[in-house]
């Protein structure tokens, strides 16, 4: 299905999440490098102890990831269980 | 007629263009992924058994992460169930992509195990997109594919009249 095929619901959640994603990864690592060393969003030694973070919580980054991700699922199962599901999809 | 710029295949320009090389390459992604959890699987099985007590251990550590209050949740209440599902999760979503058979369910599953490993591990010593991130975003790309319509046994159930009948477990198969 072509994007401008998708309804206002479909682009809304697809938007919504694919643009969590990319907020938690891209935009927010892009202020992570202005923000300056150590440029990654933690550093850790051998041992695994964590002794550099980066300018954004790592946790505030992945719970964008995770939320993004989230939605996704949820839009799929509400595609799982809508009422006109699986009419556009097309079987090769 | 105009070129749309979020779509290429809207116009002039067709998909079907790579669609030799694209589909093989699908289902060889879909088999190298499919291979890696059943191996991570398999290897928990021969080693310990059904009882991979690590699991439970491992989700009750990630209490401090995003994701803690489900992972702790998981690992305090149900350790029997971690044991035998880790091991037996991960083969049976990795044997659902070798085989193509319901592809999108197992990815799903797929994308949970990967969230967890991602946010677990925590290994962002090289930056946040790691290897955890790629598996997690390989197993939505086998969903948002429909990987297995492509040398995968999908293809064959979607044609039984069972599916047919229920178109809706595409979104399951695919």
């Amino acid at each position: 299905m072509a994007t401008n095929q998708l309804g206002t619901f479909d682009k809304v959640m697809i938007y919504t999440s694919t643009g969590l994603i990319l907020l938690g990864v891209v935009v927010l690592g892009i202020v992570e490098m202005l923000d300056g060393p150590p440029y990654v969003a933690e550093k850790t030694n051998q041992a695994g102890d964590v002794i550099a973070t980066g300018g954004v919580d790592p946790a505030i980054r992945t719970g964008l990831v995770i939320a993004g991700v989230a939605l996704l699922m949820l839009y799929g199962l509400y595609k799982l269980t809508a009422p006109d599901s699986g009419a556009a999809e097309t079987v090769r | 007629m105009a070129h749309d710029a979020a779509d290429s295949t809207v116009g002039e320009f067709d998909i079907r263009l790579a669609h030799p090389v694209a589909v093989y390459w699908v289902a060889l992604l879909r088999v190298i992924t499919g291979w890696w959890f059943f191996h991570s699987g398999l290897s928990k099985v021969l080693s310990d058994g059904f009882a991979y007590s690590y699991g439970w251990r491992y989700l009750r550590g990630m209490g401090d992460t995003v994701l803690g209050p489900l992972a702790t949740w998981m690992g305090y209440n149900f350790p029997q169930v971690i044991e035998v599902m880790v091991p037996l999760g991960e083969m049976l979503i990795g044997l659902g992509l070798l085989a193509g058979v319901l592809v999108r369910l197992a990815s799903l599953f797929g994308m949970f195990f990967m969230s967890l490993f991602w946010v677990g591990n925590a290994d962002f010593n090289h930056g946040l997109v790691n290897g955890d991130l790629m598996g997690l975003l390989m197993f939505a790309t086998m969903i948002v594919l429909a990987a297995g319509r492509y040398y995968g046994l999908d293809a064959v159930i979607e044609q039984t009249q069972f599916v047919k009948d229920h178109p809706r477990l595409r979104y399951l198969l695919g």
